[in-house]
């Protein structure tokens, strides 16, 4: 076993070491620089010379590569080109927005998306679990920015409830240090939350009915029914606990899918997270803040899929005793 | 929307009912068939489909004007839906049903060619993999790893701001050199298991060649799951168009791209709030039907299910 997750955190860490190679090598192979003579006609050579100078970008590439290697594993991001700032600090800073905001919507997504499966999946093919699955399949297939705007409009712009962007009132709050301010966020978080958790939850809900309806079959099932234990009791205890082993799975497979919905919805409500420093970032050619990025992104999407398998492992003796043969 | 646009378009949809029924009479004669029917969600999600690709072939003569037509600058701006635009008009004075028309032809074609392309790589690194195991298998399969754990629009954003403007066969070429992973994963635990069965060694002893081995007797069996990857992955690849069309890297405007639609129509919401939403209904509906139509195929050509 140790053995195991110890093979699966030395493959993580070389998957992350290829995302960042390949990206390093793909923005620099791009046409064009951001700092190239024939976009700023007005600056001095000599200038343009200094600045590629002060960020290393007159070495050749392979040195700048080692270099950056070398900076990353000792936990230095270099300096952003166009926030004047460490790239380490933009990231600092923008992670707990995306985090906040995932979690947030992990939440919906898996409160709903639970109770939906297991009600459908009691009332199989009912009115209820047919118009409830219509409806799941429905707001799965949506683009998830295309809903926040909708969810915009109705609710920010029509109604007046919630704000149309931001992450806190600038003016009153221009940082949390209140019980006030708190709420304060918590409102600004409702709207994009939800619509990244209600897209995420209608999957789940398909996911989480069919794991019951499989589950729903088994033998031990029908033993639990022999008993004569009441109905209610055998869905909720004895299908629910072993419904829930693939859920672990969509654990995991929620990281990239938060990730990709945060970067259209984090535009959609000017929510200041990593997927808007990313998109911000690939426009202005900021080559560290990129490079930054699809290391921190390529973490997340390998850290979920490792917590998944551990995850799976301990909750399932079967997976485990294959695992530790392989 | 003129009398004759009417007309079309109630053809279109008594086309897609007949094309419907069709397929439905010749289903009946397998047993595939039939699970695929018994589907509730698979007729309807068919009849989405055909409409949908109907009015794309159609567009000229379901659609008044033509899509790039500014019909009057000064005073039809943001018109609200009427009989004349059923739509309404978006924030440039373009018609807002003959815009969705047109632009079936390109968020549809764009996910048929970019899942195409996506599948067709996916198949085949899946069964190389797959067929020839050890290090061919290892190598591959650490790749679509690193594949996986990129997130799908980063590198689709990367790949195409960094490359400035690109055209759309490129677009469609890159989204599906990105979207193959997942699909090469499926095929490889299909081909495994393949690999061994008694035909494919029959084969293997009469001295085909493996490309040949793999082309004629293990692809066609590994069938299944790479047709529902590819129902599901055309979804996909929509919203993906869309996403990126959104942040204005897709499809270059003045096309009417689904996903241009919206974008276009955002700025507008509040006062026009149906520039935007009809194109975004257009791709729910749209991809929903794909994914209720994959839903379908997956229980109808998953043979574990038949026991059920």
């Amino acid at each position: 076993m140790i053995v195991w997750v110890v093979r699966r955190v030395a493959a993580s860490i070389a998957i992350v070491w290829a995302v960042v190679t390949l990206t390093f090598f793909a923005i620099h192979a791009a046409p064009g620089s951001p700092f190239m003579p024939e976009n700023s006609e007005n600056i001095d050579p000599q200038t343009i010379q200094r600045i590629r100078q002060k960020f290393g970008l007159d070495q050749p590439l392979p040195l700048q590569y080692l270099f950056y290697i070398r900076n990353v594993t000792q936990g230095e991001f270099s300096e952003s080109f166009a926030l004047h700032r460490p790239v380490a600090d933009a990231l600092a800073e923008a992670i707990p927005h995306t985090f906040l905001l995932a979690l947030a919507a992990l939440l919906i997504d898996f409160t709903v998306g639970l109770a939906l499966g297991i009600y459908q999946a009691m009332r199989e093919r009912t009115a209820g679990d047919i118009v409830l699955g219509n409806v799941a399949l429905f707001v799965n297939s949506m683009p998830t920015f295309w809903l926040g705007l909708v969810l915009l409009l109705v609710f920010a712009q029509r109604l007046s409830a919630f704000p149309v962007g931001g992450i806190a009132d600038p003016v009153f709050c221009p940082r949390i240090n209140s019980a006030a301010c708190v709420l304060d966020f918590v409102w600004h978080l409702t709207l994009p939350a939800l619509t990244l958790g209600l897209v995420g939850a209608a999957g789940t809900a398909r996911f989480q009915r069919a794991a019951m309806l499989e589950v729903i079959r088994q033998e031990y099932v029908r033993t639990a029914r022999a008993k004569g234990l009441r109905e209610r009791r055998v869905w909720l205890v004895h299908a629910l606990r072993n419904a829930l082993l693939p859920f672990i799975t969509l654990v995991g497979l929620a990281f990239p899918f938060l990730l990709t919905g945060a970067v259209l919805v984090e535009t959609v409500f000017a929510w200041p997270g990593m997927g808007q420093l990313a998109v911000r970032a690939i426009l202005e050619r900021d080559y560290p803040v990129v490079t930054g990025a699809a290391l921190v992104t390529s973490t997340m999407v390998v850290l979920g899929n490792l917590i998944a398998d551990v995850l799976y492992a301990v909750a399932d003796p079967r997976i485990r005793v294959r695992g530790a043969g392989a | 929307m003129n009398i004759w646009n009417w007309v079309a378009l109630g053809g279109a949809a008594v086309l897609a009912l007949i094309v419907v029924g069709a397929a439905r009479r010749r289903a009946g004669a397998s047993a595939s068939g039939r699970r695929f029917f018994r589907h509730p969600t698979a007729a309807p999600g068919l009849f989405v489909l055909a409409f949908f690709v109907l009015v794309a072939l159609a567009a000229p003569l379901v659609a008044p004007y033509h899509p790039y037509e500014q019909i009057d600058v000064d005073h039809l701006q943001n018109h609200a839906p009427s009989t004349r635009y059923i739509l309404g008009t978006d924030p440039l004075s373009r018609d807002v049903w003959s815009r969705v028309a047109y632009g079936a032809r390109i968020s549809l074609g764009i996910g048929a060619l970019a899942m195409l392309v996506a599948v067709t790589i996916g198949a085949a690194v899946g069964a190389t993999a797959g067929y020839f195991r050890r290090w061919v298998d290892t190598a591959l399969m650490r790749l679509v790893d690193v594949g996986l754990a990129m997130p799908r629009i980063f590198a689709l954003l990367m790949v195409v701001a960094l490359w400035g403007h690109i055209a759309v066969p490129v677009l469609v070429l890159v989204i599906g050199l990105t979207g193959w992973f997942a699909t090469s994963r499926l095929v490889r635990a299909e081909v495994l298991s393949l690999r061994e069965r008694e035909f494919v060694v029959a084969a293997r002893a009469l001295g085909a060649r493996p490309g040949r081995v793999i082309a004629r007797h293990v692809l066609p069996n590994a069938a299944a799951p790479i047709i529902v990857s590819a129902a599901l992955g055309i979804g996909n690849v929509m919203l993906l168009e869309a996403g990126l069309s959104f942040l204005g890297m897709g499809v270059p405007s003045p096309a009417p791209s689904w996903g241009n639609m919206i974008a276009d129509g955002w700025s507008k919401m509040a006062v026009a709030p149906w520039s935007a939403t009809f194109p975004g209904l257009a791709i729910s509906l749209v991809v929903m039907a794909l994914n209720a139509v994959g839903d379908a195929l997956r229980d109808a050509l998953d043979p574990r299910r038949e026991a059920v």
